[in-house]
């Protein structure tokens, strides 16, 4: 436990010493200042019926700062250790390989979750500037956030899973990036088939959907578990793929 | 220490490390030498709980290396070849990292790293960025790192290597103090190290150990062999024919040099061979001009088991 603590600490201020995590930063403050710009202008123009959280995390600007920032993070995690060989002084010190999978997802973690916090700051000015009291509500902004931070944990574990196949920090991003596209329009399946059963896959998995749901403040168990459950199978097999050098 | 019985290491393709056994016990500084590609990396790696053994048992301090990974790696210092850092922080802050990792308790941090940084002669090198550093200051950040939880055993996989004379003179040394409290498996291909600081020798190739045996004894069994080296005009030909009759003589070499012909070989100290070959080279009425005898030394006994000329060094010392 003690080993996983100071593993978390060292990947987490890892963060805050490299470039490409402030990059990543502004880049993501950016456009999610961008969409604050449309949805105070939407607000303003005093469009009825549309809630205000969905215009945050169901617009397709939500989604492109995760394709981007994603990978981003996660792309050093392990193929940067294993370029440099540092891999082989983390993996001989005694730690488990559980550990070390579950302190570099930690970080990149509790990294993204820091990220997300100066988008609070445009929830205070809307309230400020609001004549209406309060203009959003309270249950679809707790959705909205919940549902950014389980849609990036499952993204976040993928990206972790890429990084640890590779030594090339390029070939990790674009693998995650093109699973993250994979799964993105898999929600979008019913476009391509009528079938039903493809119908009711689109529904299950669709991230959009479900960030949609989720900004209204329907929060679904279903969504819930399947975002838990993925995160933690794409960690486990994290930690298998690093244990697979011991099969014989 | 170190138990290590019938080891064997496949790759796709290839033998790697081929029913190795050996021990090295308490408080042992055993070299672990072989040419390039012989397996000591991946013996050492084995070692360390880093690669799993094909099969084969390997118990570091009574542990099993695959069933207790952990108790193993806490009892070890692992240093791998061409000593891997993180270029982006200060040693410090590495060290801090480290000694964190493996456990040294939190109050005896502090002085623990001043200790080792002490020892490895980087008591002002604290603030510097490792990625700024030079190759050997970097083996040294290194080394302390393997010492910081003062482990039982240390595996050094080639920790000389880029040094320059003074530096390796410095690693030698500290080598030898390390060795009086601690056990040290060090791969290397510096022979005079060996020689300096180890009190056993471990010479493998191909996976397979040729030589094993206390430094001191293959070194007197080097000294009781002699290395002829000669100078002579005449037909090459007729000259190795001869030679090649000649009993109790052992890895011929012969060189053209213009004219000459520069021929070394082996034999036993006692039967000095040399008025013998310069009758014979009189006798025929060649020339010349060079003719010394050397005693052998640990570099000669290396090349004589794993160079791939006939050798009838097997099994010295026995």
């Amino acid at each position: 436990m003690n080993a996983f603590l100071v593993l978390w600490r060292r990947e987490m201020t890892g963060y805050f010493y490299s470039p490409v995590a402030y990059a990543s930063l502004t880049f993501f403050l950016l456009v999610m200042g961008m969409t604050f710009y449309f949805l105070a202008s939407v607000l303003a123009d005093g469009v009825p019926g549309i809630g205000v959280m969905n215009l945050m995390f169901g617009s397709p600007f939500y989604w492109m700062t995760q394709m981007v920032v994603v990978p981003l993070l996660t792309m050093r995690l392990f193929a940067e250790e294993r370029r440099t060989g540092t891999l082989e002084t983390l993996l001989t010190a005694p730690v488990s390989d559980a550990a070390v999978v579950g302190a570099k997802f930690a970080g990149v973690y509790s990294f993204y979750l820091v990220m997300w916090m100066p988008t609070l700051l445009f929830l205070a000015v809307l309230h400020g500037l609001s004549a209406e009291i309060p203009p959003f509500d309270p249950g679809a902004v707790a959705g909205g956030y919940i549902g950014a931070a389980l849609t990036g944990a499952l993204f976040l574990a993928i990206g972790l899973v890429c990084s640890l196949t590779t030594s090339n920090q390029i070939i990790a991003a674009i693998t995650c990036f093109a699973l993250m596209i994979l799964f993105f329009f898999s929600g979008f399946l019913e476009f391509i088939s009528f079938h039903p059963a493809a119908v009711a896959v689109a529904d299950y998995l669709s991230p959009h959907r479900h960030m949609i749901e989720f900004s209204r403040g329907a929060i679904d168990s279903r969504a819930v578990v399947f975002y838990l459950g993925a995160t933690y199978f794409f960690l486990f097999s994290a930690t298998r793929i690093l244990e697979s050098r011991h099969w014989k | 220490m170190i138990t290590v019985s019938h080891l064997t290491k496949t790759f796709p393709g290839r033998v790697a490390v081929n029913d190795l056994s050996f021990e090295v016990g308490h408080s042992e500084v055993v070299g672990f030498l072989g040419p390039n590609g012989s397996g000591k990396t991946t013996t050492m790696r084995i070692l360390a709980g880093y690669l799993p053994a094909s099969a084969g048992v390997v118990k570091v301090a009574g542990f099993d290396v695959a069933r207790h990974p952990l108790e193993v790696r806490k009892r070890i210092g692992y240093l791998p070849e061409n000593c891997p850092l993180y270029p982006d922080m200060r040693v410090d802050e590495y060290l801090r990292f480290r000694a964190a990792l493996k456990g040294v308790p939190r109050p005896r941090r502090r002085e623990r790293i001043a200790e080792v940084k002490e020892l490895c002669g980087l008591t002002d090198s604290g603030g510097r960025i490792i990625g700024q550093l030079s190759k050997g200051y970097r083996q040294r950040v290194g080394l302390a790192e393997t010492l910081v939880h003062d482990p039982e055993l240390l595996i050094l996989d080639e920790p000389t290597i880029g040094l320059d004379p003074n530096q390796i003179r410095q690693v030698r040394q500290l080598i030898h103090e390390l060795g009086r409290r601690h056990t040290i498996l060090l791969s290397t291909h510096i022979l005079s190290e060996v020689e300096a600081t180890c009190r056993r020798v471990l010479i493998i190739k191909q996976g397979r150990i040729v030589a094993a045996d206390a430094t001191d004894r293959l070194l007197r069994h080097m000294k009781g062999m002699a290395r002829i080296t000669a100078e002579i005009k005449a037909p090459r030909d007729l000259l190795a024919a001869e030679l090649g009759t000649w009993p109790d003589l052992t890895d011929l070499a012969i060189e053209t040099d213009g004219e000459w012909l520069r021929l070394s070989f082996h034999c036993p100290r006692a039967q000095d061979p040399r008025s013998r070959l310069f009758t014979w080279i009189a006798s025929r009425g060649w020339l010349l001009r060079d003719l010394h005898l050397e005693a052998g030394t640990l570099e000669d006994l290396f090349v004589s088991l794993t160079n791939d000329a006939p050798a009838a060094l097997r099994e010295p010392g026995s």
